[in-house]
């Protein structure tokens, strides 16, 4: 039987898992080096992927989850956003990631995990579902209140700068 | 509501926090090199392999022991030979000319020795 390389195309797989992990554990040297054991791990256990089980990402964020959560806990300090009064001497899109952020980084592990699964690794509902042993309409739901949780908190917080027109990617 | 939900949902996807580009090289880097150490044992694997196979096909006609059997004789004929004959020595060769018997030459080489150590290098005179 032929084997499918789950590596074959690394680098959107790479985007995606840091992403995941950035919004896990805050963006930074600990989100790279879980990353770069993710890949690691992934190299070594190779064999074990299992295509009819899922796609490689959903693989490879499995593995990062368990880095993540086999870690040893280290304090955690929240991300400081810049006052409102230095806004003009940043770009606005470097406020912005830093209040959303800043706001992930506030909330609840649960929600910070659906909100990475979801937004940083870009998995579907349906595939989160399957990561986290739920049903899709569970994880819908639990989606909806964490960004109503986010969204609280990014309240409490300031609105983040609104992005200029243009300035759009 | 809905278009509130939609626009934070936007607006975590477009800041998603991307890796370095560093990071990003070196991780593609490894994984490239790791299906090349998987390539290349996986070429050793075909050879063996291919080595067993020809062996076996070898092994199915009687080649084995066909082989077997021509070393066999070839090792019976110089055994036959060196005892029938014996090992010839020649002691009238041009290398012995050239180089005499190589006890001999050390005999002289220890008189020489012992010659000069009696009379030194004769005295530079200009």
């Amino acid at each position: 039987m032929l084997r499918i390389d789950p590596l074959r195309n690394p680098e959107p797989l790479i985007r995606r898992v840091y992403g995941y992990v950035a919004y896990r554990i805050g963006d930074g040297p600990d989100a790279e080096d879980i990353t770069s054991e993710t890949f690691e791990r992934a190299l070594r256990y190779k064999k074990s992927f299992d295509p009819q089980k899922g796609e490689p990402l959903a693989w490879l964020i499995g593995i990062a989850r368990r880095l993540i959560e086999g870690r040893p806990v280290t304090l955690e300090l929240a991300i400081e956003v810049p006052d409102r009064a230095d806004a003009g001497d940043l770009q606005d899109d470097t406020l912005r990631r830093l209040a959303l952020s800043s706001a992930v980084s506030h909330l609840e592990p649960r929600d910070r995990d659906l909100i990475a699964l979801r937004y940083g690794a870009d998995l579907t509902a349906r595939q989160i579902a399957e990561e986290l042993n739920l049903r899709t309409n569970a994880v819908e739901v639990a989606l909806h209140r964490a960004l109503g949780r986010l969204r609280a908190t990014i309240g409490e917080q300031g609105d983040p700068p609104v992005r200029k027109e243009g300035t759009a990617r | 509501m809905r278009d509130k939900r939609t626009n934070l949902e936007t607006e975590l996807r477009a800041n998603r926090p991307e890796p370095s580009r560093e990071l990003v090289h070196r991780l593609e880097g490894r994984v490239r090199e790791g299906r090349r150490s998987r390539a290349g044992s996986f070429r050793v694997a075909f050879a063996g392999a291919l080595a067993v196979g020809v062996l076996a096909a070898l092994a199915s006609v009687g080649g084995l022991g066909y082989a077997a059997t021509a070393t066999d004789s070839a090792v019976d004929k110089a055994k036959q030979a060196v005892r029938s004959h014996g090992v010839l020595v020649v002691h009238k060769s041009p290398s012995r000319d050239q180089y005499g018997n190589p006890k001999a030459k050390k005999a002289t080489k220890a008189k020489k020795k012992a010659k000069g150590r009696r009379f030194a290098r004769p005295p530079f005179t200009g």
